[in-house]
């Protein structure tokens, strides 16, 4: 899922997908921006709204559905469930991640189970999630957590495992001892690289889970855009594809802000 | 060196001949047999050898001769399959503060500034906050790195980022410095002034040196005494006397005996 952080990476990761910061990439993101707005407008000339919708339609209805307080409450509610889950499926992955890829005992008893649960799509989970929490905000949070959990797993185990055995050995002769001051001195801000890049991989992802959170018609962003294609009024269906947009633009690039500072010492 | 021999089983016969005094290291019928999958392999045999408190004993060898692997079964980092290790009379199981251990790759903690690093085997000791400060500073003036404090390893270069790694593993006021080939990362030039940096520390500290290298040049250099290795399986050839008083030239007949002396002694092989 590599790709789903938007941003292109120049080893350290860091450096911003807008490119907000040189006027070079800036000008060719807009240009680029601008291009694919009027090819998409050209083309749909050509085409019935049904079947494409010009820009200027899905804008006119992105402000209808803004100014009459739609949209601005499906967002609410579809960050109710947003956020326990992503915090849930993050905070359990990181966790997972790291218990597992520093005990070889835990990794070597869930292995198999890993490897039969990990296939499963968290779409697939839905039944789980009504039978065990309700067609309710709770169950939508489910079926994002599950999605950000795996995602945090194994970008977190990918991170553990690849911290330098030298790194531990220099903390056991400064006098480490124990598993928890292990992780805590060493472990994780050794792998704390890996683990942001798997949280804001993850956060990108919960996003696009709110589609699927959303399928047993729990209100929200996700609902809107199923509904919309259902009525063939692909051009809110586009303007609420937007919404999940902006959020996860706005999600990254605070969070990027956040991992730069946290690893100053990468610079 | 018929050794005060503190906390270890009386009679042990061998730690009296290989213990020498409180903080020396004896090192007693070291072997170490990995199994790679393609068998056995004898890694070190029988290694014996002592170093006396405040000495500075370097250990060279061809590569192949197990210098890391007795390097880290000293430090404690890896088990022997025979014999012991003891420190300060003490057997060594696992690694210890009272060994300061310096690898050839640095391997600070990126993460943490300059300070940080010097500071880390600090945090965990008992010595109070204010206590622990000073010797930090301590620590960085004896390096010359005091303006570089707030800095990460990252903008430092090799030579510097050795001498924090030496410093943090003297902060914690081990009474043994082991190192593992710790200038083999750095140019010439800066070898050379790493080496005299490190006598002056020691001579200043006291501090027991066990220091391992393939260069022979160096060992002559630094050590009183080096222990030759020859490899298959890794041995002690023979214990050489350094006696060329300090500073040492390179130009010295006196030095390029000793040199040729170590350099035989290697190349006997066997």
């Amino acid at each position: 899922m590599a790709t789903d952080t938007g941003g292109k990476f120049d080893g350290s990761g860091l450096r911003t997908g807008l490119g907000l910061d040189d006027p070079r990439r800036l000008f060719r993101g807009t240009a680029g921006l601008i291009g694919f707005v009027a090819l998409w407008y050209l083309v749909s000339l050509t085409q019935p709204a049904i079947v494409l919708p010009s820009p200027v339609a899905v804008a006119a209805e992105f402000r209808g559905q803004l100014v009459s307080g739609t949209m601005l409450e499906a967002l609410a509610s579809s960050v109710r469930h947003w956020v326990p889950g992503t915090i849930a499926g993050t905070g359990l992955g990181v966790g997972a991640g790291v218990a597992f890829a520093w005990s070889g005992l835990l990794d070597d008893v869930t292995a198999p189970l890993v490897r039969v649960l990990r296939p499963v799509p968290p779409l697939a989970l839905i039944g789980f999630a009504i039978a065990w929490f309700g067609l309710n905000h709770a169950g939508a949070a489910f079926i994002i957590a599950v999605g950000g959990f795996w995602i945090n797993f194994y970008a977190t185990y990918g991170a553990v495992e690849g911290v330098s055995e030298d790194l531990v050995d220099v903390g056991r002769t400064l006098g480490v001892r124990g598993d928890l001051d292990m992780i805590r001195s060493v472990v994780l801000p050794a792998s704390l690289p890996g683990i942001t890049t798997g949280i804001r991989t993850g956060l990108g992802r919960c996003w696009m889970l709110v589609i699927a959170a959303e399928i047993f018609s729990v209100p929200g962003v996700g609902r809107e855009i199923l509904r919309a294609s259902n009525n063939l009024r692909v051009d809110r269906a586009i303007a609420y594809i937007l919404v999940l947009s902006l959020m996860y633009l706005v999600v990254d690039v605070a969070f990027r802000a956040v991992q730069r500072r946290v690893l100053a010492w990468q610079a | 060196m018929a050794g005060v021999n503190r906390d270890s089983e009386a009679g042990d016969e061998s730690a009296d001949r290989y213990g020498g005094a409180d903080t020396g290291v004896a090192v007693d019928g070291v072997g170490k047999t990995y199994d790679d999958g393609g068998g056995p392999v004898r890694a070190l045999d029988d290694v014996s050898f002592a170093v006396e408190s405040g000495e500075f004993v370097c250990v060279v060898g061809p590569s192949g001769c197990g210098k890391t692997t007795l390097f880290r079964v000293i430090a404690g980092l890896t088990g022997a399959t025979d014999g012991s290790v003891r420190v300060a009379g003490a057997p060594v199981t696992a690694p210890t503060t009272d060994m300061g251990v310096v690898f050839q790759e640095y391997h600070l903690f990126p993460w943490l500034t300059v300070e940080e690093n010097v500071g880390f085997g600090l945090e965990r000791s008992d010595r109070p906050q204010g206590e622990r400060e000073r010797r930090v500073d301590e620590m960085l003036d004896l390096v010359g790195l005091t303006e570089f404090r707030d800095s990460y390893p990252k903008s430092l270069s090799g030579g510097m980022k050795q001498r924090v790694a030496i410093a943090r593993s003297l902060a914690v006021d081990p009474e043994l410095l082991l190192m593992d080939e710790p200038f083999g990362a750095v140019d010439a030039q800066t070898r050379e002034m790493l080496q005299r940096e490190l006598l002056d520390v020691w001579a200043s500290t006291g501090k027991t040196v066990l220091f391992v290298t393939h260069d022979v040049a160096e060992a002559v250099t630094l050590a009183d005494r080096i222990v030759v290795m020859a490899a298959e399986p890794g041995r002690v050839a023979e214990i050489v006397d350094v006696d060329v008083p300090r500073p040492r030239e390179r130009g010295d007949p006196a030095f390029g005996e000793h040199v040729a002396r170590v350099r035989e002694l290697i190349g006997a092989g066997p």
